[in-house]
């Protein structure tokens, strides 16, 4: 069910604090366009930083695997990157479904280590939309539903006080993929 | 003509015991269990950790895997270093990791680890067959 208590607003917030805190840059420099790669010379170890702090701010469990691997896995191999390395047609299309306007330079045979840096905080911040707007219709523990939220990051049942169990990010992006092969039978 | 590709990284160790510190199951979302137990075996694991890190870093950059933000583990629980005990290290690739060497023609991968003070790096060579496989090569850093 659509999270109506976290606005994208505030997920931005909370993205700009876990970025100014792992690369300790100042949060007026973080755009919604800005490049975590290009912009703001993340590093690996960055990216984990941020990633594990959103989880624990929102008690999400982010994506694990990359969503062409998904299609690789669900699909068959060479369906989303060519032996070279190099994005194929198909998972352009699928790419752009998925990040519309937030990657606007993706296109065919480009490399896939390439897609990092094509990565914005606002395509960030509609990863975490997904994950929160999962938010199951009720309680996982007492069955009760009525969600509550007062501080507007962490969704507590109303009735038994615990905490909301979202799906994981990886399970979400094969949800994805399967509706979006049976609408436009992309592969 | 055989093909190369290389990849290197460099990872602060205090930088890694940053977000070793901050976040539980860290390690156990990057590290395999034989690594885990290698490193938590020496006198100063952080720094074999790091070193270890730097070498999966480096297979990715090699494989050109880096998929970076968007599925923010993807590669690092699929490449695992082994050859403990003092020995030469050896990359082994499953999963996603093992499917993009396979098609690259990838038959011989070599790691060096090294470090010092409070820097640990790591290189990784590969090499592949020659193919059919006329497309550009992967941007390296």
């Amino acid at each position: 069910m659509k999270n109506e208590f976290i606005t994208d607003e505030r997920i931005f917030q909370e993205l700009k604090k876990a970025i100014a805190e792992t690369l300790r840059v100042d949060e007026d420099v973080i755009r919604r366009d800005s490049s975590l790669v290009n912009d703001l010379d993340a590093e690996s170890l960055d990216f984990l930083d941020i990633n594990y702090r959103l989880e624990q701010v929102f008690g999400i469990k982010m994506a694990r695997h990359f969503v062409l691997e998904h299609v690789e896995e669900m699909f068959g191999e060479g369906s989303a990157v060519n032996e070279d390395g190099l994005l194929t047609e198909k998972a352009v299309e699928l790419l752009k479904i998925r990040f519309g306007d937030q990657m606007p330079r993706l296109e065919a045979g480009m490399d896939m280590d390439e897609v990092p840096a094509l990565i914005t905080i606002g395509s960030l911040v509609e990863g975490i939309r997904d994950i929160l707007d999962a938010l199951p219709e009720k309680c996982t523990h007492c069955g009760a539903a009525q969600w509550t939220c007062e501080d507007g990051l962490r969704v507590k049942c109303a009735s038994c006080g615990e905490y909301a169990v979202y799906p994981n990010g990886d399970d979400l992006i094969q949800e994805w993929l399967k509706k979006i092969q049976e609408e436009r039978s992309i592969f | 003509m055989m093909r190369i590709f290389q990849g290197m990284d460099l990872v602060s160790v205090a930088g890694f015991e940053r977000v070793w510190e901050r976040h539980e199951g860290f390690t156990e979302d990057i590290f395999s269990p034989l690594e885990r137990a290698h490193c938590m075996s020496r006198k100063n694991p952080a720094i074999h950790f790091a070193g270890r890190f730097a070498a999966k870093e480096a297979a990715i950059k090699a494989l050109g895997l880096r998929a970076g933000a968007s599925g923010f583990l993807s590669g690092f629980g699929d490449i695992e270093v082994r050859g403990q005990g003092g020995g030469k290290p050896v990359l082994h690739f499953r999963g996603w990791a093992a499917r993009m060497a396979a098609r690259r023609g990838i038959v011989q991968k070599t790691v060096s680890i090294t470090h010092s003070g409070n820097y640990a790096a790591a290189t990784v060579i590969l090499l592949a067959e020659p193919g059919p496989r006329q497309g550009r090569e992967p941007k390296r850093q």
